[in-house]
């Protein structure tokens, strides 16, 4: 049985190994200046430049993401008979009102290939919502942005990088609240 | 990927169900553990319970306060089931409190009660890895190597993958080592040591780092000073065990 000294001097040298690689390890393994950053990337994950797209209005007006850049958005995907999706537009339609003139933009792109235009148009009338809601008429959009339930909503900063995702839903007013007061705090 | 899971009518999410799983097993584990040990495993339970219970309110109220003008408007939304509204820091800090509190009323050991906790958390970082997987966070840097995989527009290390095997293999260790008495507190060391390790080696792999000046990757430096930390504690706690041992013979 080896004695608790020799033992202490091979724990030494084993924990000094790792602590020595660790170190080296931590510098070899830093980020070189000017390497691709995820900015450059447009993909539908957190901190990744937002997907850009042109769908048009239920009005018949187009609506760019990309030119949308500078100002916070809320880009939520929804249906009409999605029950959490209907649950948390009157939250939306709330947010919406309240922190617009600060330039929040609300998009609800909806798959209208699943969904129908006289659900939609009753849809906004009984909810008495004013921002503009997007047709997505051959579900591109909604593949770009790997769609796998309703509702999801991104939420995009001033420079058009994507900042949080929620998939599912309702929302609470709560959150979209603090998400939109950050996202505005920042663009000032 | 797969961030949802569709059972019927109902749409689940996927991470957040992963780290349910790990979590029941792993509580499993820990009172295997604690009766193997024999460590009183009502107690460990109490534990467990009370701090999760105080992490959740506290991490709520925590984010209420940072967050006030959110909630001035309705209040009700205090209650809301929307984990987007609980900040994990307040969480952590008022699970930890919840848990030396109680473990200062039942008089409980610190080093005895940390190793009977350590099946669950090896069991927890086994699923948090698998859920990164399934959110698709902790993604890969950008490599041209042939085991990359294509993932946000590249093709990156996998190193959900890596966290993943390293996870695995650190329960693995954990279980072997947990089968056998050893010094009190040691099982808890070990395991911080080894998962430290794997953290900063799978760190320098990811592509979604916190990086801080000179390009350094700020967890990095955290698990740095982690292992710095239980290193020197373990090799204090061996050294005292053989003082006890040489100053009884």
């Amino acid at each position: 049985m080896r004695n608790p000294e020799s033992n202490r001097i091979s724990r030494l040298i084993l924990f000094g190994a790792i602590l020595t690689l660790s170190l080296v390890w931590i510098l070899i393994s830093r980020v070189p200046a000017g390497s691709a950053s995820t900015l450059s990337i447009a993909e539908p994950h957190q901190g990744f430049v937002s997907p850009d797209f042109s769908l048009p209005t239920l009005t018949g007006d187009k609506i760019t993401l990309s030119e949308l850049n500078g100002r916070p958005v809320i880009l939520n995907f929804w249906a009409t008979w999605c029950p959490p999706c209907r649950a948390e537009m009157p939250a939306m339609q709330r947010i919406f009102r309240d922190y617009r003139d600060q330039g929040l933009i609300v998009l609800a792109v909806n798959s209208i290939n699943q969904d129908s235009l006289i659900s939609v148009g009753e849809f906004i009338e009984e909810y008495d919502l004013s921002f503009p809601i997007l047709l997505d008429n051959q579900g591109v959009v909604a593949d770009a942005y790997q769609i796998g339930s309703l509702p999801t909503t991104f939420f995009i900063d001033g420079k058009g990088v994507i900042r949080e995702i929620v998939i599912g839903g309702p929302m609470s007013e709560a959150l979209l609240r603090s998400r939109i007061e950050n996202l505005l705090g920042e663009s000032k | 990927m797969f961030p949802t899971l569709q059972l019927g009518p109902l749409n689940i999410q996927t991470p957040g169900l992963l780290i349910l799983i790990s979590f029941w097993v792993g509580l499993t584990l820990s009172e295997r553990y604690s009766a193997r040990h024999g460590y009183p495993g009502d107690k460990l339970y109490n534990l467990v319970f009370i701090s999760l219970a105080a992490g959740i309110v506290g991490a709520r109220l925590s984010f209420a306060l940072g967050n006030l003008s959110a909630f001035s408007g309705n209040p009700i939304n205090l209650f809301s089931l929307n984990p987007g509204l609980l900040d994990s820091f307040g969480g952590i800090a008022s699970a930890c409190l919840a848990a030396v509190i109680y473990g200062h009323g039942k008089r409980l050991v610190l080093w005895d009660t940390l190793d009977a906790l350590t099946p669950l958390f090896a069991a927890l970082m086994v699923g948090i890895s698998v859920s990164h997987l399934a959110s698709g966070n902790a993604y890969g840097s950008i490599t041209t190597l042939p085991w990359g995989i294509e993932l946000w527009g590249a093709r990156r290390h996998p190193s959900q993958i890596y966290e993943i095997i390293a996870s695995c293999l650190t329960l693995v260790i954990i279980l072997r080592e947990s089968s056998h008495d050893s010094i009190r507190g040691s099982l808890f060391l070990k395991f911080i040591i080894v998962t430290s390790i794997w953290l900063i080696l799978v760190e320098g792999y990811k592509g979604d780092s916190l990086m801080i000046a000179s390009g350094f990757r700020g967890y990095q430096i955290g698990f740095f000073i982690v292992l710095t930390v239980a290193i020197f504690l373990y090799n204090k706690l061996v050294a005292n065990t053989n003082t006890h041992i040489t100053g009884n013979n």
